[in-house]
């Protein structure tokens, strides 16, 4: 083919410029480590990481759900432990409570029992960032009112919350109850903590009819009435703070699983959008190559012209 | 029988037609970066010979013309195949803008992989603060990270439409821009084929540079719109685009105009309101990729995000607020281009209505549906999802910006092969006229040696006188 005086230097600068757009692609692969950057790389593998990284976020926010459930219950586990103490010293009263005490003990008894009764309503009105733990979905109001009675003491306490509790999302399709209700006055959901018709609990209505018999010296009502009460109340604790605790196992459980997950999705990110660094390196190292060489060549050819040999 | 006059008559042809070759190396050479430019050739042939007793006796040389060097049929091969470039330049610059317009990128250096003012992020990061808010749903830090996605994400639908609408306003004008200079190239074409014509008719030779000046220009316009070319017997090339005759001769017989239909979306016509369907050419693959793949990325856009105002408000609207009040939407508008976060809301975030139930503030109801809408089908997106129909979106254009870009390399290597193709016919090379320099340099000191031999016996012939 006859080549013409600018057929050389047009192909150079085509060659070139396309040696050139080949490193500067290479390049910024191994600078991000990427291949595929924007939409035209790989339309397909765009979609997919897109999908991906909607997974990601969602699993990441699940774990942020499951820290969220898992502080709120360690919260409430703090505030049942405190109602289980007084509920191991009002059984214990009740037992120490019998026909060898003199009234004016019993009434010393009665008097201890009035402040536990104040210090127990204060664990269930507990509160975790703003909210009240026990007070059903009716979270913004203190759960426990108290009547007082004669001297101050506390002479009943209403339960005001609700028996719903709230539903936590720790995991795709995956929900757990997040909450506690005060009471349990259905015989069917979810039990209370402090009043649950199943189990028979009424701690407070219980405390408080201790106190009365304790203030009247009734040690015959406290053996036959308020220790079974007190029992079942304290029984109803135990399964409560139990169900915390295998609350915080299954978020544990879900929180590594989401961990995994999210690994996992990373990886496959980087599978399908990640640079292969080694292949990319050595391709580019090819490429520089091939720019030396057509910058080379060109400069020669360029520069050779039968004018050199005329005279 | 010549004489010697007749031969002095014939060193002096000789003597100019040696020049006349010389001087078209020049003109060759002095071109030899002019891209419109097609290398000439001086045509000669033997003069006519006398009859003499011993026969037919040569009278020397004389040129006849100066050729230029074209293959018409290569000429209108690259003619067409540079509609076909103008078209793909025109389709993968658009594409590219609406892909920046879009903002989609990977970020590998991010916690999420992605930039962080992207709609995808923005999208899954709305769905993401409804599980926030679920968990707790009277937590006013969680509230008033759901009104930052909310309106983030707004913000970015707006500023991906207002982009696409200035892509599309930009598309306009270039459309513009391309009918104005072809309008230009039809006038200079006439123009051309006026001076050609009247060059050819009083000089009897061919009009080479005028004419490389008009292939130039007939391909420039090619490269805007898709032309039909006729040759005419004067020298005039006649033009005209989809059938409608533009420049017939040395008259420019109509123009080209935008005209808008109604849409702002500017169509082209003759300047006498003939409509013109355009197959290739800049301003095609304007007005094809404007229409095609950019109206159907905002068509796309703007159904993601009315079915994300009426499905959240949907659920939103049966909620109760943290003060017990309920029927108000989370987004207003019902496009990309308006949506946004209803003020009310936005104002007091204790107004995002989160639980389900009144008076129980803890209810996480309406937060736990609204989360769960990020996942589900949406009839109205075929049964895709928000993100899935996003991702398909995104997947969209890039199969068509990744398939633009294909084609317009693909092209890119046909267009240089036939350049070359073309190069290796009508360019100039310097080694061969460096060549035809010596050559017709020596043959210009050939013949000035016979005029000097024969003035020499014509002197011995004046001498004898003496």
């Amino acid at each position: 083919m006859r080549v013409a005086a600018n057929t050389f230097p047009d192909s150079i600068v085509r060659q070139l410029q396309q040696l050139a757009s080949r490193q500067g692609a290479l390049q910024t692969q191994v600078a991000t480590g990427q291949r595929v950057t924007l939409p035209e790389d790989d339309p397909a593998a765009m979609n997919q990481v897109l999908n991906l990284q909607t997974d990601i976020r969602s699993r990441t926010q699940y774990q942020r759900n499951i820290t969220t459930l898992d502080e709120s219950s360690t919260a409430a586990y703090g505030a049942m432990r405190g109602l289980k103490k007084i509920s191991d010293r009002a059984q214990e009263i009740a037992v120490l409570a019998d026909g060898t005490k003199s009234p004016e003990e019993l009434r010393t008894y009665g008097l201890e029992l009035a402040e536990l009764i104040k210090q127990g309503v204060q664990f269930a009105n507990a509160r975790y960032n703003g909210e009240f733990l026990f007070g059903g979905t009716r979270s913004d109001a203190a759960p426990f009112a108290t009547t007082a009675g004669p001297d101050g003491r506390v002479s009943a306490v209403t339960y005001q919350g609700n028996t719903a509790v709230r539903e936590v999302e720790i995991g795709a399709n995956t929900r757990v109850n997040g909450s506690v209700p005060g009471a349990g006055n259905s015989g069917a959901g979810p039990g209370g903590l402090i009043t649950d018709t199943t189990s028979g609990a009424d701690f407070f209505a219980h405390l408080v009819s201790l106190q009365e018999h304790l203030l009247a010296g009734n040690t015959g009502a406290i053996a036959s009435t308020d220790r079974p009460a007190l029992q079942r109340d304290e029984e109803n604790l135990l399964s409560r703070i139990a169900g915390v605790g295998v609350l915080q196992a299954r978020l544990e459980t879900a929180s590594s699983s989401e961990a995994d997950q999210v690994a996992s999705a990373g990886r496959s990110v980087t599978e399908l959008a990640g640079a292969d660094l080694a292949s990319t390196l050595v391709r580019l190292n090819e490429t520089q190559t091939a720019f030396q060489a057509a910058l080379q060549s060109g400069a020669k050819l360029m520069g050779q012209s039968l004018m050199d040999y005329l005279r | 029988m010549l004489g010697l006059f007749g031969a002095l008559d014939l060193g002096a042809r000789a003597l100019q037609t040696q020049r006349q070759g010389v001087e078209v190396a020049g003109q060759n050479l002095a071109n030899v970066n002019n891209p419109a430019y097609a290398r000439q050739r001086l045509v000669l042939q033997s003069s006519n010979a006398l009859l003499t007793g011993i026969g037919a006796q040569g009278t020397g040389v004389e040129s006849v013309a100066i050729q230029q060097v074209r293959d018409a049929l290569l000429d209108r091969q690259i003619q067409g195949e540079t509609g076909v470039t103008g078209f793909l330049d025109a389709q993968e610059q658009a594409l590219r803008d609406a892909q920046t317009a879009l903002g989609e990128q990977l970020d590998g250096t991010s916690a999420t992989g992605s930039t962080g003012s992207s709609l995808s992020s923005s999208l899954s990061g709305l769905f993401s603060t409804f599980q926030g808010l679920a968990t707790a749903p009277a937590s006013l830090p969680e509230r008033q990270a759901l009104i930052a996605a909310a309106e983030q994400l707004a913000t970015r639908f707006n500023q991906v439409d207002a982009r696409l609408n200035t892509l599309d306003q930009n598309l306009n004008s270039s459309l513009k821009s391309d009918i104005d200079s072809a309008n230009a190239l039809l006038k200079s074409i006439a123009d051309l084929n006026r001076q050609v014509s009247s060059a050819e008719i009083s000089g009897g030779g061919t009009a080479n540079d005028l004419r490389d000046t008009r292939q130039q220009k007939i391909e420039e316009l090619a490269k805007l719109v898709n032309i039909d070319t006729a040759a005419d017997t004067n020298g005039t090339v006649s033009i005209s685009v989809s059938g409608n005759l533009l420049v017939e001769g040395q008259n420019l017989t109509d123009t080209l105009r935008t005209v808008d239909p109604g849409n702002g979306r500017l169509l082209v016509q003759t300047a006498g309101g003939s409509a013109l369907t355009l197959t290739s050419g800049h301003a095609q693959g304007i007005i094809a990729t404007r229409d095609g793949d950019l109206a159907a990325l905002r068509s796309d856009l703007n159904t993601l995000a009315g079915s994300l105002i009426t499905g959240v408000n949907q659920i939103h609207r049966a909620g109760y607020d943290l003060q017990g009040q309920t029927g108000a939407d989370l987004f207003v508008g019902s496009n990309a281009s308006n949506i946004a976060v209803n003020p009310v809301l936005a104002g007091d975030p204790r107004r995002v209505q989160a639980a389900g139930v009144a008076g129980a503030t803890g209810d996480n109801q309406v937060a736990l549906a609204l989360a769960a809408a990020g996942t589900e089908p949406q009839p109205a997106l075929g049964g895709m999802s928000f993100n899935q129909q996003f991702g398909q979106t995104v997947n969209n254009l890039g199969r068509a910006l990744a398939s633009a870009k294909d084609s317009a390399g693909s092209q890119e290597l046909l267009s240089n092969m036939l350049g070359r193709q073309r190069d290796s016919i009508s360019g100039v090379s310097i080694d061969e006229e460096m060549t035809d320099l010596v050559k017709y340099q020596k043959a210009f000191e050939a013949s000035a040696r016979l005029v000097a031999t024969i003035s020499e016996m014509l002197q011995e012939i004046i001498n004898l006188k003496r």
